[in-house]
């Protein structure tokens, strides 16, 4: 249904209206402290990976044995690893992965999660009875030793960590947009679509799932920062990136046995790295609930 | 009431099946040479081709299934490759190690939890209120390794206030007698007091890593479920009668508040489990969590196999204690809800 505006309109054009959004969020977001600290820190942190070559441009993984162990300084902002590796640019690397990875947990997780829970909700019987008992089987896992058997079973490397850590999440969308779904399909709107002859598809796709599409994104901002803090977990036992890939959990390790003669930065500023990330994610995610959360406007009258 | 119990034993059994099915398909069927990983990659053909017989890997999957299932059950997990000793007497052995830990930090999370959130919520004081919270937030987010790490530089390397990386004793502590084959406790039994304190200052470093998570997760919990209940009527009228704003709260508001607590029991348990994976290495404790990845690090998965399948029996198992008990111990979950 396209609004219907005749009071004032502002000039039109796509171009024009993509502004206005994005002025809108903006303020929107400046008005808020918690959600400005979470989206300029991770909007901050991607900004570094995707510019870090750019602004730093030495590469992670080049060894330079004559330089190794030095502690932070202006040609080494994050000092430099046990073979002479330059710790910044193997964090700015990090960063890269942490995120690229986090996102495609999230949003893959979301859409498998979310259509196993839509389809469960819709279909209900014994498809519902199914998908739910093999939710119930990975929910049966603490979630981070589940990553580790895919990770064991399939070999360790950052891809498996990355679908072990999926596989953990995907029982928590689909047990959420199930019950949203079962709950919605008992309001009167619903009945009302299904009196004025819409066919079951048609209310499914129309009416029932732009509903859960708040609840979905919910989980999903509050699975970002759980995925990178596991994939660092991960990591860190040696069962996710593998060593000489600067993924932030890894680089702990790699500063585990420096750390007591002294050479704390190799594994302090990864660890900082990841602290930033997931304390953002959640933050916004928390901010993401409030606003977003269906149930949460009534509470709060 | 017998038959909701009943009914949660049988979801409990189904989610175990499940699970075990889960960790078979995993580790077991997907990689598709289970044989290869224990032999190692510079084993010949032949070997790796005996080592699956050995293993029944040429059987049919239900019957491996079966073997899989049979052998988890009667306490037959295999033997560790490493080691040289079978799964069930390595874990046995670092168990107790492991529980000292845990229930140590589990008592450091669940006091301090009490206290700040009491803290925060019993007089409007936004300041403290914040810094609670953001305390939470930070506990929450922060790799219980990579902390593990921070405090052993500030307070052991930097500070000399704690002991360093070197287990559950320092070298020059010989072990107490066993009684309970928790160090502290056993000292304390033997009355050697010195080794109770070497054995105490050893805990209380990887206690505050693992019990991190625990912490910031339960102080979140009571924080607001203590903010629900002080706007409830009796917390009024326990004010009315003469009790003072600390006392109502501790004495009438906290044993309300810890109800909805006892649901998160099953979380706090993962949690520890989880964590003591990741923490023990750093503090280099001799645990059940430092073995299994010493035995990643180490290609020695029949360690891993059991170990992914024990925790989540004993997870299904906790969650399932906490269904019932809180059945028990709120009389309004009782009664059957019509959705």
């Amino acid at each position: 249904m396209e609004a219907v505006d005749v009071v004032g309109t502002p000039p039109s054009g796509a171009l024009a209206r993509v502004w206005r959004g994005v002025g809108r969020a903006v303020t929107f977001v400046a008005g808020d402290h918690g959600l400005l600290l979470g989206v300029s820190v991770l909007g901050g942190l991607a900004l570094l990976a995707i510019f870090g070559p750019i602004l730093w441009p030495k590469d992670p993984l080049a060894i330079d044995v004559g330089a190794s162990l030095q502690a932070p300084s202006w040609s080494h902002p994050m000092g430099t690893d046990g073979v002479g590796r330059d710790v910044f640019a193997r964090f700015l690397e990090g960063a890269r992965i942490s995120l690229v990875v986090g996102s495609v947990v999230v949003v893959v997780g979301a859409i498998i999660g979310g259509f196993a829970g839509i389809l469960a909700g819709v279909s209900g019987g014994w498809l519902d009875s199914a998908t739910m008992r093999v939710m119930d089987a990975i929910l049966a896992f603490p979630p981070l030793i589940l990553a580790m058997a895919v990770c064991v079973g399939l070999g360790a490397s950052l891809k498996t960590a990355a679908l072990g850590v999926m596989l953990t999440t995907i029982p928590y969308y689909a047990r959420l947009l199930r019950s949203e779904v079962l709950r919605i399909r008992t309001l009167p709107f619903i009945e009302a679509a299904y009196a004025l002859g819409a066919g079951r598809r048609r209310i499914m796709l129309r009416h029932v799932v732009p509903h859960v599409v708040s609840t979905m994104l919910i989980q999903a901002a509050a699975v970002f920062g759980y995925a990178i803090l596991t994939l660092a977990a991960l990591g860190f036992v040696g069962l996710g990136a593998q060593v000489p890939t600067p993924e932030w959990g890894t680089m702990i390790t790699d500063g585990l046995q420096y750390f007591l003669t002294g050479q704390w930065w190799i594994g302090v500023f990864p660890g900082l790295g990841v602290l930033l990330a997931v304390i953002a994610a959640s933050l916004i995610a928390d901010r993401v609930r409030d606003i977003l959360d269906p149930r949460g406007r009534y509470a709060h009258v | 009431m017998t038959r909701s119990v009943g009914g949660k034993i049988t979801g409990a059994v189904i989610a175990v099946f499940g699970a075990s099915l889960v960790a078979f398909l995993f580790m077991r069927v997907l990689p598709g040479d289970p044989a290869r990983l224990i032999v190692g990659p510079l084993a010949t053909q032949q070997a790796i081709e005996e080592q699956k017989k050995a293993m029944g890997l040429d059987q049919p999957l239900w019957v491996q299934y079966w073997r899989y299932i049979k052998g988890f059950f009667t306490g037959d997990w295999g033997f560790s490759y490493s080691t040289g000793q079978t799964v069930a007497h390595e874990m046995g052995a670092r168990l107790p190690a492991s529980a000292e830990l845990g229930l140590c930090a589990f008592t450091f999370a669940f006091i301090f939890a009490i206290v700040f959130a009491l803290l925060a919520t019993y007089r409007h004081r936004p300041v403290v209120d914040g810094t609670v919270r953001g305390v939470s937030f930070l506990g929450l987010g922060t790799p219980p390794f990579w902390f593990g790490l921070i405090i052993l530089l500030l307070f052991s390397q930097v500070w000399h206030i704690f002991p360093g990386p070197d287990g559950r004793l320092g070298p020059n502590t010989t072990p107490p007698p066993s009684v309970t084959h928790f160090y502290t406790i056993d000292a304390l039994i033997a009355g050697q007091w010195a080794t109770f304190k070497d054995a105490f200052m050893h805990l209380i470093l990887p206690s505050l890593a693992l019990g991190l998570a625990v912490f910031a997760y339960l102080v979140r919990l009571l924080r607001a479920n203590l903010l629900d209940i002080s706007r409830e009527n009796f917390i009024v009228v326990a004010r009315s009668t003469g009790h003072g704003r600390w006392s109502a709260f501790s004495g009438y508001a906290l044993p309300n508040a810890f109800l909805p607590t006892l649901t998160a029991a099953g979380l706090v348990f993962a949690q520890l489990l989880a964590g003591s994976v990741l923490v023990e290495r750093v503090f280099n404790w001799p645990g059940v969590g430092g073995l299994v990845v010493d035995s990643i690090l180490r290609q020695d998965y029949a360690v891993v196999q059991t170990f992914v399948l024990l925790s989540a029996v004993l997870y299904v198992v906790v969650n399932l204690g906490v269904d019932v008990l809180y059945g028990v111990v709120d009389p309004r979950v009782r009664i059957p809800v019509t959705s």
